[in-house]
């Protein structure tokens, strides 16, 4: 999918993705990606997870504003013990609109290529 | 793409965003093997993958939706297509005023692409898509893995 959005991004559209693998990102080199730790098959979380789906897009769209150098890879650790009924702050029903670094448990600091 | 040597790159692409998140036109590309059913479905039998791509309806029914892709366990996503390509959730956050608005179609490929695909993928149908998302006056684009 990097190659996908290198190719959008390249043509003068700004872009951002969820990567499910920080490996692969690091290689590929996406313009700007976002890595929580859900496992394959669930970028956006479990069935039916409606504020989960709202909270990865709202989280897509800060961070798309907010990166400002080229091939940055967020973490945002939006699971405990990988277990997604269980996670972080940001994990409730709540929206994240106020959502800040300051606020964010665990390392979601960006990696710099 | 799992089980290959990825094409490595130094550096990234940039297009500095110029416009306010709440007044974007914004369009999902998801690499999840989604289509409408009507379409045709991505080609399994061939083991280096499919390149093409599908479009959807900014406004697409879920119900209208399938996923074609044998690559990963899509069980969850296809009782929730949101699970990979949250076009529902797109929409509340363009009724709620957090986005400008969806973009008129949204686009699909199925991400497992092998050489020699990868050569159609990147100078043929991927450039295909950005023309058409130009084309819709779309201000960023989100991707979505599966």
């Amino acid at each position: 999918m990097g190659l996908i959005q290198r190719v959008i991004e390249a043509s003068g559209l700004p872009t951002l993705s969820i990567t499910l693998s920080r490996g692969i990102s690091q290689k590929v080199k996406p313009p700007r990606a976002l890595f929580t730790g859900f496992p394959l098959g669930h970028p956006f979380g479990f069935p039916n997870q409606h504020f989960r789906q709202l909270q990865l897009l709202r989280l897509m769209l800060h961070h798309l504003q907010r990166i400002d150098t080229p091939g940055t890879i967020v973490v945002e650790k939006l699971l405990k013990d990988a277990d997604p009924d269980h996670a972080c702050v940001l994990c409730e029903d709540q929206g994240i609109t106020d959502h800040s670094p300051s606020a964010s448990p665990g390392d979601n600091r960006p990696t710099r290529p | 793409m799992r089980n290959h040597k990825f094409v490595e790159f130094d550096d990234s692409p940039w297009t500095p965003l110029t416009t306010r998140i709440s007044e974007s036109r914004v369009a999902l590309v998801t690499t999840a093997g989604v289509h409408l059913k009507s379409e045709a479905s991505y080609n399994m039998r061939d083991p280096a993958g499919d390149p093409t791509f599908r479009s959807i309806p900014g406004d697409a029914d879920p119900a209208d939706l399938k996923i074609t892709h044998n690559y990963y366990d899509h069980t969850d996503a296809d009782r929730d297509i949101n699970v990979v390509f949250p076009m529902e959730r797109l929409r509340d956050l363009a009724r709620a005023g957090e986005i400008g608005s969806v973009a008129s179609r949204h686009f699909s490929f199925m991400g497992h692409i092998l050489p020699p695909h990868i050569h159609t993928l990147m100078h043929r149908t991927a450039p295909e898509v950005a023309r058409l998302l130009r084309q819709d006056a779309v201000d960023l684009v989100l991707l979505t893995p599966a």
